[in-house]
């Protein structure tokens, strides 16, 4: 009945005029960098961020929210008519659904990718609504000891799921915990790390991290060598699936939408993993297994419907433990923050008008997801013909502006450049940046509950086990750090990684 | 052995690793019942050194790609480029203003990095520069610098 209360709370947020304009905003601008190679979510939401401050926080966080899941759905487009993910999380989807194109079939492809996506995203807002409360009930018990173990859970777990060299991933999460450290000391007010630059004293900004590892190194990346896009010239033709597909795709749509729910929750996991981890079930439980990569429906409908599912559910533990679990929710965070709001437990208690009003905008932009996706799919396709020559310009322009508005100081645009080198040579050595921008959101929390875990016990290292919940996440923290030794394991997460790469 | 990326890689980390070991111990540990501001910094650089040194030590038993593989048939000189560009805006940024700068980096970018017909570019940078500048100032009230055009501008 609260669930009821509450969601009626939120609909009446989210149904007034301005709040409805930033959520078509929010879901178009998401469908439109999904679809562009070469800018994802990450990228549009650093460069959104400080937009939000032009209205009220809900509109903006409702906005930034649409971006994210909106990007799921855009994504799809290009992995299919031009075999080139739009976003990290359709990299499955280029496999099935470009052969699709290919046989003639992209109408179907791009139909099921939006239907899927749909079912799924209801779904897992559904879930949300329900599984939110409870745990914003439980993790009201949630003190320093708590809150450090999950973060290094989700640390651990992220560097577990990285592609390629764990040690690697892990590294990158230690730099990103140093970098979040650089600025003053809360507790002693000591300045660390500033080498006497008075705009590292409140340490260094989100949105120059982002832009720099996100979108300027991925110029970097894509100007290093052509770019070969070519978009499927056939006619798209129908878009709603035969019978035929219905029956081949309905299972692969539950299981993802299940798989791809509690993948999102998890700390560390998200869209990415969600789709591959749907790609490598189907593949498994087929009759057939040998048509997937020769436009098997299942092997598009799974995938999009578990990174849609996942997309939602990464906002539980964002919205009821405050904790983001991967890189996007780190930045719906720092909107949170920039609106002197502190997403948790007692969000729900103290803003619920703003909690379900966030929930109550992801139905409603989901349906608009929908209408986005079937009946313009044509635009969509426009959009795809934009040569990247023209498009990359364009993108560092709004990268810099995107930065320099977010502190007001050109010392960002600096911090910028040198993040997009220091992502490009990552990229060549091997070393990914999600887990170091992740690191460097929770590093200050992390830091901060540890101390105060240890000012509590008296220096006692034993208060981390001796609770059940801490308990429960260092040892599985344990387990994921400790995974990769034992050798069945480790080869099935190099297999992981090939497919990825 | 020398020329293995890889080993290159973990050494350069394991320098940054010392380096926040070194820094965490210059701002005080604290005690373990009142953690000092360099507590966090010094733990973290030794997970740093381990991680480092945990990578070296693949480098050398399993090998990785030669350096010189990792920049094989890249377009190094347009990447320099952008780098440039980007560097000398941030420079001149305040100075010159906004408008001037960005519409030079604009031209810049689509006459002679990744060239497009002259005529589209001049097209495509005025829109997008002065686009993006009333959408930021008018619209959004974000103030961007005015530089050589102040008088103009207002």
């Amino acid at each position: 009945m609260d669930i009821l209360a509450g969601l009626g709370q939120g609909f009446a947020v989210a149904l007034q005029p301005i709040n409805l304009l930033y959520c078509f905003i929010g879901v178009f601008i998401g469908t439109l960098v999904g679809v562009l190679p070469g800018i994802g979510p990450v990228s549009a939401m650093s460069l959104l961020l400080p937009v939000t401050l032009s209205g009220t926080p809900e509109s903006g966080i409702i906005m930034m929210a649409g971006i994210y899941y909106g990007s799921m759905y855009g994504g799809s487009t290009t992995s299919i008519l031009v075999n080139i993910p739009g976003e990290a999380a359709s990299v499955v989807t280029c496999i099935d659904g470009h052969e699709m194109a290919r046989q003639g079939r992209a109408g179907p492809a791009l139909g099921m990718s939006a239907l899927a996506s749909f079912a799924a995203g209801t779904f897992a807002i559904i879930a949300l609504s329900l599984v939110a409360p409870t745990l914003a009930r439980v993790a009201v018990a949630f003190g320093p000891p708590e809150y450090f173990s999950l973060m290094l859970l989700g640390l651990t777990i992220l560097s577990f799921l990285s592609q390629g060299s764990m040690a690697k991933a892990l590294l990158m999460a230690a730099v990103g915990v140093v970098l979040g450290l650089i600025g003053m000391d809360q507790i002693t007010a000591q300045a660390r790390l500033t080498f006497d630059r008075l705009e590292l004293l409140d340490g260094i900004g989100l949105v120059p991290i982002v832009m720099g590892l996100f979108g300027v190194a991925e110029i970097l990346s894509n100007l290093d060598r052509e770019l070969k896009r070519e978009v499927i010239k056939a006619r798209i033709g129908g878009l709603w699936p035969s019978l035929a597909d219905w029956t081949a795709a309905k299972w692969a749509i539950l299981r993802g939408t299940v798989l791809g729910f509690f993948l999102g929750i998890l700390p560390g996991g998200g869209a990415v993993i969600a789709s591959f981890a749907s790609y490598a079930m189907e593949k498994k439980l087929a009759d057939r297994p040998e048509r997937f990569g020769k436009g098997a429906i299942e092997g598009v409908a799974g995938p999009e419907a578990a990174n849609n599912a996942a997309a939602g559910g990464a906002f539980i533990p964002l919205m009821t433990l405050g904790i983001p679990p991967n890189v996007v929710m780190a930045l719906l965070l720092g909107a949170f923050i920039i609106h002197g709001l502190q997403p948790g437990p007692l969000m729900m208690t103290q803003r619920p008008d703003l909690f379900w009003g966030i929930v109550a905008s992801m139905y409603i932009g989901n349906a608009m997801l929908l209408v986005l996706n079937m009946p313009l799919i044509g635009m969509w396709v426009q959009v795809l013909k934009l040569p990247y020559r023209i498009l990359f310009p364009l993108i560092l322009m709004f990268c810099i502006v995107g930065v320099f508005a977010s502190g007001n100081a050109v010392f960002d645009v600096f911090v910028m450049v040198l993040f997009g080198v220091l992502g490009y040579l990552m990229r060549k050595f091997g070393y990914e940046p999600a887990p170091l921008v992740l690191a460097f959101v929770l590093g200050p929390m992390l830091e901060n509950n540890l101390r105060k875990s240890l000012i509590l016990s008296q220096g006692d290292f034993t208060i981390f086990v001796e609770r059940p919940i801490s308990a429960v996440c260092l040892v599985l923290a344990a387990a994921a750090l400790a995974a990769p030794l034992l050798p069945a394991l480790a080869r099935r997460r190099a297999r992981l990684a090939a497919d990825q790469t | 052995m020398i020329r293995n990326s890889e080993l290159w890689g973990g050494l350069f980390w394991l320098a940054i690793g010392a380096f926040v070991i070194w820094a965490g111990r210059d701002m005080g540990l604290g005690r373990l019942h009142q953690p000092g501001s360099g507590f966090a910094f010094y733990w973290i650089g030794i997970l740093m050194c381990a991680l480092a040194l945990g990578v070296i030590g693949q480098a050398l038993v399993s090998g990785g790609p030669p350096l010189a593989s990792l920049w094989a048939g890249t377009r190094w000189p347009k990447v320099l480029a952008v780098i440039g560009l980007l560097l000398v805006y941030g420079v001149g940024f305040e100075a010159i203003g906004f408008i001037p700068c960005t519409l030079a980096l604009l031209l810049a970018l689509m006459w002679f990095v990744d060239p497009v017909d002259w005529r589209l570019a001049i097209v495509v940078a005025v829109v997008a520069t002065f686009g993006v500048w009333a959408a930021l100032t008018k619209w959004l009230k974000i103030q961007l610098p005015a530089g050589l055009l102040a008088d103009i501008l207002g």
